[in-house]
């Protein structure tokens, strides 16, 4: 046997631990995952039902599975992060579950509105109190107000991560035709541009914040992601050509969690940049030895992440969008 | 002094003094409560470096205290931010592992590390990089990332945000004795971040998002009150061996400053870190608050175990902005 072929075979053995693992968390009572003991986690959930059910080989996803999730959907559309029902609206969860009933197969019905709440939903910066706000005194943060994506949560301000999550589920909508108009199309720019806007100088994302007082601030890896995979049409960019080069230079990273990220984000840029397929060669049989251990690992959606980004090979990425 | 700085000083003093006289009015009307105690103990230990008997240091400035941790379970909060190479951004791992010994020395049922970064969504890279994961693992110390949680919601006591309730993770709410361990440092929206600062960290990321962005919208010194005064720490063990001024939290210069404080009141810490910072707390809006409901910051009702404060400390440099804290 090559030795790709071992280490193709290490990494399925890793992946297929980690799924046994997460069919092990399952919460007993209420369904779903937990990030880590037994409260309901709609990113948890989401990646989790992603990992288990998108691969080819792997058993699609009934009503049934996708109920726990569906239970949580509040009467607007969107999703909490976690809990019941009371803990508060948040569009990266939103976004998160959206993203995963589609590719799933779920009755778009089951999540027109959660659409039509997301390309509605507005940042603080969208007001012009607020612009003019950070236009005339509050200017240590340096950044383009007018340049809005998505807040984590109602009445704060747009961030990286929701922002590109929410662009990637917007986008997948719109290309299978169940979500359409202006508005979509302004929001959609918008987010791009904001994302833009708020990149590190040398590369990268964090989570929003690029220069404060005049200083750059370090890019961290999930956001420079979650930021690339929003951002893969945009691959010709210097910034985002850059963002690329720099997630490429952590693969020795010792975290499974941004491991994945890194392996899930690079891996749409396969076929624009030569040294895409080395490095994420790296990183899968890293990020193998990593999770050798799932039980050890505390949060469910690591684990998750972490099956999703070592299957690629035989199933698909959920955070990639086709150009 | 330039005209412009000194228009600033006026103006952060008259903040300062005036949200005091705020809660003093509240308290007048009873719609916040007089929380402070007759006295608070405050130990200011030297230790020079890290790599000193930190160990020891710790144990004998914690029996100063006398503390009863019999059956406690104990959870140290210390402050972790994000990795910067050669940045003193995070209190010291080695800190931290004495501390979790040394409370498990002293009786405490069980010890658990736990943290919420603000920004940084990798708690455990945040970890990993910055050593604290490999000095828990040779203590056998157990970490809880309070951004990822289990969250219970709950009403505030205070309402100086103007919100309602607040989400906290179970570990936080079900910990008999919180540490809060801050790093000693200037910040570039708050003046100075230290054990009530600190907390923040325990608001979860999976509520509110990275950063905690609500918290900031709604007045960082208002929400340190009211977080502070749903959460109160029992104890507080600041790291100020190394500090950090000019642009902190993040990008300012290390200060050696040499002391580890210990107290049993955040505020009284606070305080006393602040002076020995060589800046005013008093300047510092959400502290001379603090002082007036919380805990103790008057001089009258603190007392030292071991070293008093120096009569003399060479400022903490900080941002124009906070020029007003110097003493």
């Amino acid at each position: 046997m090559s030795s790709s072929a071992v280490a193709f075979e290490r990494q399925q053995s890793a992946r297929r631990r980690l799924l046994a693992e997460l069919r092990t968390r399952r919460l007993p009572r209420t369904g779903g995952w937990s990030h880590c003991g037994a409260q309901f986690g709609t990113e948890a959930t989401s990646l989790a039902l992603l990992a288990l059910h998108s691969s080819p080989s792997g058993l699609p996803a009934t009503k049934e599975d996708l109920a726990p999730l569906m239970a949580r959907q509040l009467p607007n559309g969107l999703w909490p992060a976690v809990g019941d029902r009371t803990t508060g609206e948040n569009f990266w969860a939103t976004a998160m579950a959206v993203n995963t009933l589609m590719i799933l197969g779920a009755a778009p019905a089951t999540f027109a509105a959660s659409l039509e709440t997301l390309v509605r939903g507005r940042p603080l910066e969208a007001g012009w109190l607020v612009r003019l706000k950070f236009r005339l005194s509050d200017r240590q943060v340096r950044f383009d107000p007018t340049k809005y994506g998505w807040a984590w949560v109602p009445a704060t301000l747009s961030w990286v991560v929701p922002t590109s999550m929410a662009l990637i589920t917007l986008e997948r909508a719109k290309r299978q035709g169940l979500i359409g108009g202006g508005e979509l199309q302004n929001r959609l720019r918008l987010g791009a541009e904001m994302l833009l806007d708020r990149a590190c100088p040398e590369g990268g994302w964090n989570a929003g914040n690029a220069v404060v007082y005049g200083v750059s601030l370090r890019p961290h890896l999930d956001a420079t992601g979650l930021a690339l995979a929003a951002l893969r049409f945009h691959h010709e960019l210097p910034i985002v050509r850059n963002s690329v080069t720099w997630i490429l230079t952590h693969i020795d990273c010792p975290s499974s969690y941004s491991l994945a990220w890194i392996i899930l984000a690079a891996s749409p840029y396969k076929d624009v940049r030569p040294d895409v397929s080395p490095a994420v060669d790296i990183a899968r049989e890293r990020l193998a030895a990593l999770v050798a251990d799932p039980s050890a690992v505390d949060d469910t959606s690591t684990i998750a992440l972490a099956a999703l980004a070592l299957g690629l090979e035989t199933g698909i990425n959920p955070f990639e969008l086709k150009v | 002094m330039s005209a412009v700085v000194s228009r600033r000083i006026f103006g952060g003093t008259m903040l300062a003094g005036t949200g005091a006289l705020a809660v003093r009015r509240m308290l007048s009307l009873g719609s916040v409560q007089d929380r402070r105690k007759p006295l608070s103990r405050v130990a200011i230990l030297q230790e020079d470096s890290y790599d000193g008997p930190l160990d020891r240091t710790l144990m004998e400035g914690l029996r100063l205290f006398d503390l009863n941790l019999c059956g406690k379970s104990v959870l140290l909060k210390p402050n972790l931010v994000e990795y910067i190479p050669g940045a003193e951004v995070n209190t010291n791992p080695r800190l931290v592992g004495a501390a979790a010994s040394a409370f498990l020395a002293l009786g405490a049922k069980s010890v658990l590390v736990g943290e919420g970064p603000g920004h940084q969504r990798d708690t455990v890279l945040v970890l990993a990089e910055g050593g604290l994961q490999a000095e828990l693992r040779e203590r056998r110390i157990r970490f809880v990332d309070l951004n990822r949680d289990e969250i219970w919601k709950v009403p505030l006591q205070t309402s100086f945000t103007g919100l309602d309730c607040v989400s906290l993770p179970r570990t936080v709410l079900t910990s008999d004795f919180i540490v809060s361990m801050p790093k000693v440092k200037t910040h570039h929206w708050a003046g100075v971040t230290l054990s009530m600062k600190n907390l923040f960290g325990v608001v979860p990321g999976v509520a509110y998002g990275w950063p905690k962005n609500i918290l900031h919208w709604k007045g960082i010194d208002r929400s340190i009150l009211d977080i502070n005064a749903a959460v109160p720490a029992h104890f507080v063990i600041a790291d100020g061996i190394v500090g950090m001024e000019g642009n902190g939290p993040l990008h300012g210069s290390p200060r050696n400053l040499g002391r580890i404080v210990l107290a049993d009141d955040p505020v009284a810490a606070d305080f006393v870190c602040t002076r020995l910072m060589g800046l005013n707390p008093l300047r510092v809006k959400y502290l001379a608050q603090a002082a007036e409901f919380l805990g103790n910051g008057g001089p009258e009702r603190i007392v030292h175990l071991g070293e008093r404060l120096p009569s003399t400390a060479q400022p903490f440099a900080v941002l124009p902005e906070f020029a007003h804290l110097r003493l």
